[in-house]
């Protein structure tokens, strides 16, 4: 079967399972793209070497989708049937929206004052709640109930979003 | 058993006459290089005076004469530097130069002026390109010897600055074509450099690429093992090398004599700078001498002149590690590459940063034509060393402009290419059916700081209301680092799409109009050049598409066998005729046929690889 018709879990002979060995996915990376990347048709008519393009950015999307818990998440929801980013906001716990607030808060006096170690001290907390978010939709997938792994997975949406922030900060302070 | 003779492709002995010429072209700021590899490893050409480094200067002169290299470095009114204009506009020009720039009204792009007229960077680069093809192609014929044996150069793989954007990649693939020249591919010099120092000294690891050039910077973080060169990270500065280390000695010379300095007397003061650079690698203090002015120059004060320079390079070292999430002691060895890499400073501070001994044992001149030549010889079809894989990255992220002119990230810096990736977008008004779209490259997030890339418009849209359409934009970055850009209403099927042109590029027609002025070929010639060119690409196909059917044509079902079997009449019919544009057509068609054969075709012949090597375990 061509890359182009398999999914991604498919194309890296892998059970459709959240729970995943990075360290055999990057080897069977490697083994793809050494089959398939452009650099090894580039001798070949123009067709092969448009289907060895496509496969090759196939493979590499699919390599960044698993290896990202966010983005691995997302897929299996869609290949599941469920839509991730459908009402992406409505599952959210009035909790969760003032922890957010307060993340926020914290993270912009912080920013102002330079004061990185209340930084580092929020960024544990949210890396904390990411690996959370990660045991939690891990139970759901397992149990194949993906109408309950879809809230975790706006939660970690919004986790990875402050994660990222938290990181512009840290390099803003740092002058990167 | 049959299959255990599935050679891995490499491994079935190479018969001399069968490989092809191939070159690789290090196109620098201040000098270039090409070399070529062959069973014994990769080696520089060398002009006829021995000479392995080509001055990147042209000189045109009124007798149309055009003088590359040393020569024209001798000629009062040479044009150096150019790398640093390429895909920039006029605007973008901060630095002073030898040379009189008008901006061109049309594209916005820097012309030269010249003795012969104005001339495009791009132009002034095939120029330089020219006489590199040319030293290959004179190394060549002395290697054949035999003159029926003499085989153009098939394709040449040219180095560019990782850090390089879209509008300098396209542009220096333009200057390719104009000096008539095939392509493989565009190769990041710190990704060539590693291929070269990796063969040579068996590197494995997290390596740092350090190369400071003329004009440009960049560092890599590459992961390499077992001949998969995979770039993490990569970080630059596009315009920053040894000449901005000439430029403040220039300028210290200039405020310390007080002479007025005339552009036509810069040349002879950047000379004299350099000079003054070179010694204070060895030295602790420098007389300098320009006019009738003499000054000393001593160690000290010139580092206070270029470690807020060497800084900037430090920084984006710490950035690189930053983006690969590493530190500095998951770097397993740190590869000086460029000729800026010889100051002793730069090491210094390198060093330091890094906290272990650099190496810099093959000349950092000439690491990236040696890399260049390697992947060249590879993509030609001679599989010098078929087991190496190059994984380069996207040095920026591309994006879109959305609401409020904000910059709407599609392909992220840093990801692995070729890539594609999709995102979906919406209108903004009832009724509308023509959505524009703005293609940028750059990191911030408002549009005005990032480079714009391309405009186009997806027309037709049916009018619906607000927000009901479903506009897929796709991007496409191929192995080159090029970008090309579809869009599509997803309920219509109303698409449009453009290969990336970027802003500050020759137009197509701008061209060919160039490459035909330099064969000065009449029309006549001309039609008859292309239709032969279209003849030997049709019989291309036609011979690939007959060994395919032989070979694999129980792939096929009777219907698609059947279109194919006719496609392939049609063209042989079509060469009959004599005409250009229909033998272009009846090859395209062909071609178009042949799309889902040659995807199963390479599928099965992997599947039957990976049976072979599977047995040849089991053998073992």
């Amino acid at each position: 079967m061509s890359i182009n018709s398999k999914n991604y879990f498919e194309i890296f002979s892998l059970q459709e399972n959240f729970d995943l060995d990075l360290d055999r996915i990057s080897a069977e990376y490697k083994n793809l793209q050494s089959q398939y990347h452009p650099d090894k048709y580039s001798d070949a008519d123009d067709a092969t070497r448009l289907h060895a393009l496509q496969s090759s950015s196939i493979i590499n999307d699919a390599f960044n989708t698993l290896k990202s818990p966010l983005r691995r998440a997302g897929y299996l929801l869609i290949i599941n049937g469920v839509d991730p980013e459908e009402n992406n906001q409505n599952h959210l716990t009035e909790d969760f929206l003032l922890q957010q607030m307060s993340w926020r808060d914290i993270l912009d006096d912080a920013t102002q004052d330079e004061n990185l170690n209340t930084i580092e001290l929020l960024k544990q907390e949210v890396v904390e709640e990411h690996q959370n978010c990660i045991i939690e939709f891990q139970d759901f997938a397992n149990a194949f109930n993906f109408m309950e792994a879809k809230p975790i997975y706006n939660k970690l949406q919004f986790v990875e979003k402050m994660l990222d922030e938290i990181n512009r900060s840290e390099e803003k302070i740092l002058d990167y | 058993m049959a299959l255990l003779n599935i050679s891995e492709p490499g491994q079935s002995p190479r018969r001399k006459q069968d490989s092809k010429h191939a070159l690789g072209i290090d196109l620098g700021t201040t000098n270039s290089l090409v070399a070529s590899a062959s069973e014994g490893g990769p080696f520089i050409i060398s002009d006829s005076k021995e000479s392995a480094l080509l001055p990147s200067v042209v000189a045109y002169s009124n007798d149309e004469n055009i003088l590359v290299g040393q020569a024209a470095l001798k000629s009062n009114e040479h044009i150096s530097s150019v790398k640093r204009l390429m895909g920039r506009g006029a605007g973008d020009i901060k630095h002073e130069l030898s040379y009189t720039l008008v901006e061109s009204e049309s594209s916005g792009m820097p012309l030269i002026e010249t003795p012969v007229g104005l001339k495009s960077p791009v132009e002034v680069s095939a120029e330089i390109l020219k006489v590199l093809a040319a030293r290959g192609a004179k190394h060549f014929e002395k290697e054949v010897g035999n003159e029926e044996e003499q085989k153009e150069i098939e394709g040449v793989v040219i180095t560019v600055p990782a850090y390089f954007d879209e509008a300098q990649r396209q542009a220096t693939k333009d200057a390719a074509r104009i000096a008539d020249l095939n392509v493989l591919r565009l190769l990041s010099e710190p990704t060539a450099a590693a291929v070269a120092y990796g063969l040579d000294k068996k590197l494995e690891g997290n390596v740092i690429i350090f190369d400071l050039g003329g004009g440009t910077f960049d560092v890599s973080l590459m992961h390499l093992e077992k001949g998969v060169f995979e770039v993490l990270a990569t970080g630059g500065d596009t315009a920053l090398g040894g000449d901005d280390f000439d430029r403040t000695i220039m300028q210290w010379i200039k405020t310390e004599s007080k002479i007025e300095i005339k552009q036509n007397h810069l040349a002879e003061l950047s000379t004299c700078a350099r000079n003054a650079k070179h010694d204070l690698s060895e030295t602790d203090a420098v007389e300098v001498n320009f006019a009738d002015w003499s000054g000393e120059l001593d160690i000290g004060k010139y580092y206070q002149f270029i470690d807020p320079l060497i800084d900037r390079t430090i920084k984006a070292c710490r950035r690189v590690l930053r983006d690969a999430s590493m530190s500095i002691e998951d770097i397993t060895d740190v590869v000086m590459v460029g000729g800026s890499t010889r100051s002793p400073r730069v090491q210094e501070k390198v060093q330091d940063f890094f906290k272990q001994p650099l190496l810099n044992e093959l000349d950092p001149d000439q690491v990236v034509a040696l890399g260049a030549a390697i992947q060249a010889d590879i993509l030609v079809g001679n599989k010098y060393d078929s087991d190496l894989l190059l994984l380069d990255v996207n040095p920026l992220s591309l994006g879109i402009e959305t609401m409020g002119s904000l910059v709407e990230k599609i392909i992220p810096r840093n990801t692995t290419i070729p890539v594609s990736r999709a995102q979906e977008f919406t209108t903004f008004k009832d009724g509308q059916t023509v959505m524009s779209l703005h293609v940028l490259q750059g990191e911030r997030e408002l549009v005005e700081d990032c480079r714009s890339l391309a405009k186009f418009e997806l027309r037709g849209i049916p009018p619906m209301v607000a927000g009901a359409a479903v506009i897929r934009v796709s991007f496409q970055v191929d192995a080159d680092g090029l970008l090309s850009v579809e869009a599509e209403e997803q309920s219509s099927g109303v698409k449009s799409s453009i290969v990336v042109k970027p802003s500050f590029g020759l137009e197509e027609k701008e061209i060919e109009s160039v490459i035909r002025a330099s064969h000065s070929e009449a029309e006549h010639d001309r039609d008859l050049r292309r239709l032969k060119e279209n003849e030997v690409e049709a019989l291309r196909i036609i011979e690939a598409t007959d060994s395919a059917l032989a070979q694999d044509a129980e792939l096929l079902d009777a219907d698609e066998l059947k279109a194919i079997q006719e496609g392939l009449i049609s063209l042989q019919e079509s060469l009959k005729s004599a005409d250009a544009d229909l033998i272009q057509q009846q090859s395209e068609a062909l071609n178009e046929l042949s799309v889902t054969f040659a995807a199963r075709r390479m599928d099965s012949q992997i599947k039957s690889a990976f049976k072979g090597k599977k047995l040849e375990e089991v053998d073992r």
